[in-house]
């Protein structure tokens, strides 16, 4: 068991690094939304040919017309591919420059067939 | 029986018989289309041009169960159209009046 | 098939994509594959207002399951070889189909 502990470790380790070095590296952040409206933003760390992804460092972002934005840190998240509706590269500078305090909007709608 | 004369042996034809014609095209989500089509396939993905689309929205009223709400049409204009086929209910040729 | 050539020739046009959320985005159509999951560049969201999600995004993977309409410029596409296209499309179906000898 010790030599699966091993992993658990590394895992977080690396989730660590890219935390930290994601910034540095210009690892693309994504923002996906969910067929169920949610907004989740995090680093790209794989895909597959279904669409399914990995996310790490990843939060929810979550809108309300009379709070701010809140984020929930989820960390590292897999993603199903026929939840998503979208996913978008984010420019980081224009994140960076935009308050999300200041940001008030209605959720997302759900997708309906 | 021969197949390959203009004669409509199963759906699929009726449509093909209404290519550079006007059809009306219902879809989900209280929707409706008329337009003249270009092009469809198998799934019935549509495409269409001078396209007006209908949307029927329910406004609720006042003290009113949902079902006596006031029905409100609210119509767009699109030049060109790609319609994915998973929303289509049905499509009709061309009405004769 | 077609609807999937189709989209090929529109890449480098200027689409307007309305999703079953009712969002609608304008983009440069990048590159679209079999399941019509379509990429869209230098993207704006119409009601950025209502809709300021997405305003930071520059380009997208839109899935194909979630597109209601595509709108398409009018000019960039030949309706006559469209429907030519398309009847031709049906007949050879049928021709390679076994549930359908000629």
């Amino acid at each position: 068991m010790s030599s699966l502990q091993g992993y658990v470790d590394r895992e977080r380790l690396m989730e660590t690094l890219y935390v930290i070095l994601s910034p540095v590296l210009y690892i693309d952040r994504v923002l996906v939304i969910l067929q169920d409206g949610r907004v989740i933003v995090g680093t790209l760390a794989g895909y597959d040919q279904k669409s399914n992804v990995v996310l790490s460092d990843s939060k929810e972002r979550v809108y309300s017309t009379d709070e701010p934005v809140e984020e929930i840190p989820l960390g590292l998240y897999l993603v199903k591919g026929d939840q998503i509706v979208l996913i978008g590269e984010i420019d980081s500078e224009k994140d960076a420059s935009t308050d999300l305090s200041d940001v008030r909007a209605e959720p997302l709608p759900a997708i309906r067939y | 029986m021969d197949t390959s004369s203009a004669g409509i042996q199963e759906p699929f034809d009726l449509i093909r018989l209404s290519l550079n014609e006007r059809v009306f095209v219902k879809l989900r989500g209280d929707r409706e289309l008329t337009g003249v089509l270009h092009a469809y396939d198998g799934h019935m993905n549509l495409i269409m041009s001078a396209v007006e689309e209908t949307i029927m929205v329910v406004e609720p009223v006042e003290g009113a169960p949902h079902s006596q709400g006031s029905v409100n049409y609210v119509k767009r204009k699109m030049e060109m159209l790609f319609v994915r086929g998973d929303g289509v209910i049905l499509v009709s040729p061309p009405s004769r009046t | 098939m077609l609807i999937f050539s189709v989209f090929k020739t529109l890449t480098d046009q200027t689409v307007i994509v309305e999703l079953k959320n009712d969002l609608l985005i304008t983009g440069v159509l990048k590159s679209v594959d079999q399941f019509l999951n379509i990429r869209l560049d230098n993207i704006q969201i119409s009601d950025e207002v209502r809709h300021p999600h997405m305003i930071a995004v520059k380009n997208c993977f839109i899935r194909g399951s979630v597109v209601r309409y595509v709108q398409i410029p009018a000019d960039a596409v030949d309706t006559q070889l469209l429907e030519d296209a398309t009847r031709r499309g049906s007949r050879f179906c049928y021709k390679r189909c076994p549930k359908f000898p000629d």
